[in-house]
């Protein structure tokens, strides 16, 4: 077994590895992910030492839908067929209170999860008070997690952590879910989550800009001791932080992960092969969407309503941005794409 | 709150409004014009609170006593709004229906008869206890109403869209519940059971208008026929809620979607709160037509 530790630097600061492979790169294959291929990254990353597989729809528990995508599999098969994957890495799911329910968050406990991740847009954390109290209650560790965090001022967030964390939320975390933000942005937000709560802090990058894994590392330096990523950077958009790189990367600089590096890199050829059809790369549009803000997961659908309208993408990201859409809001697309068209209600699409 | 003499004038019914959050006090405004309704009472539960002292403000009799002071007055209210929590709907159902009194629930509580004015006007009068839903059901069933009736549609989706200003702490908590009656209600007045609905809160500024948007699934969906049945509800619910409009409305390839906004109109809450404006409006003309099928019952003359 070869340690993605280098020697020199063995015993470093211990980091937790994230992994939602399995939920975040659904929104680069239209939540398409079957059976085997749910089964097959699983077990290469548990066998890698992944600590944490996250599985699910792109939004979360509940969240299969004509407005962001409807899922091959139900949550039930998803979360059966991960759990009986995995041996040593935890089970995780996502939920956004308003897409699942509290009826989706007992089932995934009956499936035995051992984290359970609620999203709020940044400045909604009071809309996770209710599910937080309950998985509180039910003794389930249970994180909470701000989308589209780039829409939010420092203060907010630190202030929306603190919030969380009374909530019951054992962990907080921002995603950077337009890949907007450069690395002294994540310093300086990191820091201030950091100073406003004493549980654990968790950075999750998207790579619009280029930035994700420097970015990661700006979150690891500042305080995180969570991080999220995906093989092959499988996630919305340009894909999120890539697994395989940031670790290495984290152990170079100093950082213990506790993954074996070539089951990673095996597991990261695994995800390459099976789950997609091409890796994410930063492609035009998913420059746009991260310099606009907009969140990533639009990404397939702005390209389809765009063309189908004859309008350019880039201009339906730009508005989108100005209309200040969070994550979520995907029905806008129609309208912006037919507003830029020119063409008012009941317009023949 | 013995003292508080709720005796409507003659021809109209004595209300109170229970719960001063941000439904409750638009709601106390509406009724405040009613020519059928006199409000006698606005509950809370904290004196302190900007419902309470805005409700005083304008003169409302106020009492923090929460739904006990509805129960411990001399002459009990001919209709109480529930602009509460869904998970006390039932303990206030259970303390208000020996004494008479008609309960309008404005929370997602799923306890009693749904109701939307333009759809089933005539059940308001034989039930006790009727559900307004939710302001995403308000904005949603005449629509999906009048298109299943047209059309064999094999699923349909609701995403609301509320910003975030207009969405106060019962809301918040009730995300569960709200997702589940408006659920609930498309199903019951569309007939189709495969439905999902879905809450987005905006924190957009300025703020975004109140929006509902629906996409449906049915093999003979065209342009022409949805855009027709559209604008005919749309029509039926502008009659009570004058910001009603439709902004995409269009059918291809066996998928339609069709999206509308409510602004608020006149009251004290702003144009984008159309969520308040749409329930409460709903509420208040169903309140207004139990007032006018009893009185006219009564053989009173209405005025």
């Amino acid at each position: 077994m070869i340690e993605a530790t280098s020697p020199d630097v063995a015993g470093g600061k211990p980091i937790q590895i994230h992994d939602p492979s399995l939920r975040d790169g659904h929104h680069a294959v239209r939540h398409s992910l079957g059976a085997d291929q749910l089964r097959a990254y699983a077990r290469a990353a548990d066998a890698a030492g992944v600590p944490v597989v996250e599985v699910g729809h792109g939004n979360g528990l509940g969240a299969s839908s004509l407005q962001v995508g409807r899922a091959r599999l139900s949550d039930d098969e998803m979360l059966s067929i991960t759990r009986d994957a995995l041996t040593n890495s935890k089970l995780g799911v996502f939920m956004l209170p308003g897409w699942g329910t509290t009826r989706d968050i007992e089932n995934a406990i009956a499936h035995d999860v051992d984290l359970v991740r609620i999203g709020t847009h940044c400045t909604e954390s009071s809309l996770a008070e209710r599910h937080l109290g309950i998985l509180a209650e039910r003794g389930v560790d249970a994180h909470a997690v701000l989308l589209m965090s780039h829409m939010a001022s420092v203060e907010q967030l630190a202030a929306h952590c603190a919030r969380l964390v009374e909530f019951g939320a054992t962990g907080v975390g921002i995603m950077d879910s337009a890949g907007h933000y450069l690395p002294s942005d994540v310093t300086e937000r990191i820091t201030a989550m950091c100073a406003a709560v004493d549980v654990p802090v968790m950075f999750h990058g998207h790579n619009n800009l280029g930035m994700a894994v420097a970015n990661s590392i700006a979150a690891a330096d500042a305080g995180a001791s969570i991080l999220d990523a995906c093989a092959r950077g499988f996630g919305a958009g340009a894909g999120n932080t890539q697994l395989e790189v940031l670790v290495p990367v984290l152990e170079r600089v100093g950082y213990r992960t506790g993954i074996d590096l070539y089951r990673l890199l095996d597991a990261a050829d695994i995800a390459e092969r099976e789950l997609m059809p091409a890796p994410p790369k930063v492609d035009s549009i998913s420059i746009v969407s991260g310099l606009a803000g907009v969140f990533s997961g639009f990404k397939t659908r702005v390209l389809d309503i765009s063309a189908r309208e004859g309008v350019d993408p880039r201009d339906v990201f730009f508005e989108l941005g100005r209309r200040q859409a969070v994550a979520g809001q995907e029905d806008l697309i129609v309208d912006v794409a037919l507003a830029l068209r020119g063409s008012g209600p009941g317009g023949q699409s | 709150m013995t003292d508080n003499d709720n005796r409507a004038a003659p021809g109209r019914l004595s209300v109170a409004v229970l719960g001063a959050g941000l439904i409750g006090i638009d709601l106390m405004t509406k009724i405040i014009r009613s020519h059928r309704l006199d409000l006698g009472l606005v509950a809370g539960r904290d004196e302190a609170t900007s419902g309470l002292r805005q409700a005083a403000r304008l003169g409302v009799p106020v009492a923090a006593g929460g739904i006990q002071s509805l129960v411990d007055v001399e002459r009990p209210f001919d209709v109480v709004f529930d602009a509460t929590s869904a998970s006390s709907h039932a303990e206030h159902v259970e303390k208000l229906s020996p004494l008479g009194t008609m309960l309008v629930d404005l929370t997602p509580s799923r306890g009693g008869q749904m109701i939307f004015p333009t759809v089933n006007r005539a059940d308001i009068s034989a039930h006790r206890d009727l559900s307004m839903v939710s302001c995403g059901g308000q904005a949603a069933v005449p629509i999906l109403h009048a298109i299943t009736a047209a059309h064999e549609i094999d699923y349909i989706e609701v995403v609301t869209t509320a910003a975030t200003l207009s969405i106060g702490r019962g809301t918040r908590m009730n995300l569960d519940e709200y997702v589940d009656t408006t659920q609930e209600a498309v199903r019951r007045f569309t007939g189709v059971t495969d439905v999902k609905a879905i809450l987005n809160i905006s924190p957009a500024r300025p703020p975004a208008t109140f929006r509902v948007a629906m996409s449906l699934l049915g093999k003979d969906l065209t342009t022409d026929s949805l855009r027709s049945l559209v604008m005919g509800a749309a029509a039926q619910v502008r009659s009570f809620a004058r910001g009603f409009e439709v902004k995409a409305c269009s059918a291809n390839d066996g998928k339609g979607f069709v999206a509308v906004e409510v602004t608020s109109s006149g009251d004290r809450i702003p144009r984008y709160a159309g969520n308040l404006d749409i329930i409460n409006s709903a509420a208040l003309l169903v309140a207004e037509t139990y007032a006018a099928d009893r009185l006219s019952m009564a053989g009173v003359v209405n005025s």
